[in-house]
């Protein structure tokens, strides 16, 4: 009986350690689970281990006391998160690395061989490196594009805005209840060749200019890389201006009177004041615009022309048409590695303190 | 709901055709809101067994302008409750949507399907799909004597030709400002950046290949060919192509973005009078002949069904109804007869009914191995790009 005890006690001075291994042994069981590891009847078995860590913990929890209770808190937090993770999240990406490396026995198998099938991944660079560079530059400049046309506009609503500052973030949030896909369908209407765009700037004489400027080619501005990047640019701007509003918004004003107190001009204000206390915004918007831009196909595919197909519509081509798994997994893992080297490469220069 | 199925099937072979009349009566006294009512049922099938046949889109003439379509007037004459779904998009797309069912012994939803010949000849050599009930189809001797057993499907047990059609030249005379007779018209530098080509790859090669004097009905290695992808892929690379698209070309060259595109005879016709500046042409040195065929996917239950609507569609009266909506090839003997009754100018239209002398430029596919079909799938993705 004391023995008992004594190992109670023990399990509960230790309690944040059995927490977080019936964590991570409740996430290996579901990646297990949804990666599909192990087929018939070793999957029942799994589920049994699974509820008996869930149950396990919540038993300790009842005995163990308000110490133990304690300990235990962050972990039972983390639980719903980290384990909706492990599933939805850990085992496709398990899935899609494995698929990545396999081969299939025929064209039109259905089965992979898991074989360490590394020219997937050459095959992804040597057939797809230019959608790759045409998907990174077309995000990049869309999303420099969506800066400098939404930070002024963010700017103007929060500090000019008054009392029509809401009207004003329902304008520009409005045309984005209407479906992505549809939206873009629409720029292709207003973009085409007989349509109002194209034709004002042909009776205004200026079709030569905006060819010059690598804006339009042959007299079309639909199907150019430059409807596609105004079509990012377009369909991001929200992401963009919105997280730049709120770090905006949180700005003192009586901050900008102090500086020109201090003999700063307006312009000096802004650059030394305003601006730094927006970087957080910034650089939310940044990455809520770059990261999904650079995956994005649908602007390319109605936008664009064979020559400005994104790695997006390259990803897709494989896996929904050619129905050629292994190089789309490679394809699509090597998007989400450069993509995450891409964003700590921009953290490391932007820094994420300052995302207070 | 598969049990219900097999039950209503057991029912409808036992009806006669006496018992079957008094019950059509019976659901005619019942109203016309019962047919809808079933159809909001979706899928089950209520009095009489049922049918799912899933179709490209805008392929069969629907109830419009006071005319009944073949739906209605095969689901109110046969009592089969028909489900008539416009998925089939794409034949790539579809066979990724299908193969990981029919790949592992699983049956998919549609009873019918009418994939493009080639994609049916794969379907038949994977094993993939059933012959057809044609035993209880007296009108198959209607089929026009060049789809009998044709190349996809060697001994004709399996498919059974939905609609066929040729792909040419389509173009927007406002845009090009002649007449356009040729393929080579499509790699013209006046019509830079304003030609559209599908995505479907033997339409748009076949007419470069025979444009290059290849000959796509005993074409049979890659080597053939690989001249006439070059030529597809530096008219990509040089602007010349504006874009691959499957059915929605039409829009653009309607809209004039396109000058000139590959397109398929029947949907210039489908536009009919309301666009008299949208031309077809098949070109002089060659357009390509098609078929849609109708496959029944592996495992379909509906069989008798399936056996009602093929022996329905395959009569040339009901057939010409069809053919008077989609305006493409029918397969069906005596349409051309049945279509002058309802649409004399149709009936003698040469790019529905070709003439000889169109008839001698259109040439069908081989059947490609399944290697050389791979290697022209690789060539034609890495040039479209996508």
């Amino acid at each position: 009986m004391l023995a008992l005890r004594a190992n109670g006690a023990a399990i509960s001075t230790r309690a944040d350690r059995v927490g977080l291994g019936a964590l991570i042994v409740a996430a290996i069981c579901l990646v297990a689970l949804g990666a599909g590891w192990f087929d018939g009847p070793l999957n029942a078995v799994i589920v049994l281990v699974l509820a008996l860590v869930v149950v396990g913990v919540l038993v300790l929890a009842a005995i163990g006391g308000p110490e133990a209770r304690r300990l235990l808190a962050p972990y039972g937090l983390m639980k719903p998160g980290l384990l909706w993770m492990a599933l939805f999240f850990l085992a496709p990406v398990w899935s899609l690395v494995r698929i990545s490396l396999s081969t299939k026995e025929s064209r039109f198998s259905v089965q992979y061989d898991f074989n360490w099938a590394w020219q997937n991944y050459s095959k992804a660079f040597s057939d797809f490196g230019g959608q790759f560079q045409r998907a990174f530059l077309y995000a990049l400049i869309a999303t420099v594009l969506t800066i400098a046309i939404g930070y002024p506009v963010a700017y103007v609503i929060a500090f000019r805005g008054g009392r029509y500052k809401n009207v004003l973030l329902g304008l520009v949030v409005i045309p984005f209840f209407t479906s992505y896909l549809i939206r873009t369908i629409a720029w292709s209407t207003i973009l085409a060749d007989q349509g109002p765009i194209v034709s004002v700037l042909r009776s205004l004489g200026l079709v030569g200019v905006f060819e010059f400027l690598q804006i339009m080619e042959n007299g079309k501005l639909l199907n150019t890389p430059a409807a596609v990047i105004g079509g990012l640019t377009y369909n991001f701007l929200p992401f963009m201006l919105l997280p730049i509003y709120v770090s905006l918004e949180k700005i003192d004003p009586n901050l900008v009177n102090a500086a020109t107190d201090l003999y700063s001009t307006p312009t000096a204000a802004f650059r030394k004041v305003v601006f730094p206390l927006s970087m957080p915004g910034v650089f939310a918007g940044t990455l809520l615009t770059f990261i999904p831009a650079a995956g994005d196909f649908v602007n390319a595919q109605f936008l664009g022309n064979p020559n400005t197909t994104m790695i997006g519509n390259s990803i897709q081509d494989q896996f929904l048409k050619q129905n050629n798994y292994p190089v789309a997994s490679a394809m699509s893992t090597v998007l989400m590695v450069s993509i995450t080297a891409l964003v700590l490469l921009y953290t490391r220069f932007f820094g994420t303190e300052e995302l207070a | 709901m598969t049990k219900r199925r097999v039950t209503n099937n057991h029912e409808r072979s036992a009806l006669s055709r006496r018992e079957f009349l008094i019950r059509s009566g019976a659901l005619g006294v019942a109203g016309v809101s019962l047919p809808a009512l079933l159809a909001a049922c979706g899928g089950g099938g209520g009095g009489g067994n049922s049918l799912l046949f899933d179709n490209w889109p805008l392929y069969i003439d629907p109830s419009e302008d006071g005319l009944v379509g073949s739906v209605e007037r095969f689901s109110k004459a046969s009592g089969v409750n028909l489900t008539y779904t416009e998925s089939y998009n794409d034949n790539d797309e579809y066979f990724a949507k299908i193969q990981p069912l029919l790949g592992t012994g699983k049956r998919i939803e549609p009873d019918l399907i009418a994939p493009t010949f080639w994609m049916a000849g794969r379907l038949i050599n994977l094993g993939w799909v059933d012959k057809l009930p044609l035993g209880d189809v007296p009108n198959k001797k209607n089929l026009e004597d060049n789809y009998v057993k044709p190349p996809w499907d060697p001994t004709g047990e399996y498919s059974m030709p939905w609609q066929a059609g040729t792909a040419g030249i389509a173009y927007n005379i406002d845009v090009t400002g002649r007449e356009l007779k040729s393929t080579a018209d499509l790699f013209s530098p006046e019509f830079k950046g304003k030609i559209g080509m599908l995505t479907e790859m033997r339409d748009t090669m076949g007419l470069i290949l025979m444009s290059q004097g290849v000959d796509i009905s005993t074409i049979s290695s890659f080597d053939q060919a690989a001249s006439s992808f070059d030529l597809l892929a530096k008219a990509k690379s040089d602007g010349q192509i504006r874009a691959f698209t499957g059915n929605d070309y039409i829009d653009d060259l309607v809209s004039g973005n396109y000058a000139a595109c590959v397109g398929w005879s029947g949907d210039v016709l489908q536009l009919g009078k309301d666009s008299p500046n949208i031309r077809f042409v098949v070109p002089e040195e060659g357009g390509t002949l098609w078929a849609d065929v109708m496959v029944m996917p592996k495992g379909t239950e509906n069989t008798d069904a399936v056996a009602k609507w093929l022996d329905f569609v395959y009569d040339p009266v009901e057939a010409a109804q069809i053919t008077a909506y989609v305006q493409y090839f029918s397969p069906v003997k005596g349409v051309q007869d049945e279509l002058a009754k309802i649409d004399p100018e149709l009936a003698v239209n040469p790019l529905v009914f070709p003439d000889d002398a169109t008839a001698a430029r259109l040439k069908s596919w081989a059947n490609l191995s399944e290697d050389v079909d791979a290697q022209f799938a690789d060539a034609f993705s890495s040039i479209t790009g996508a």
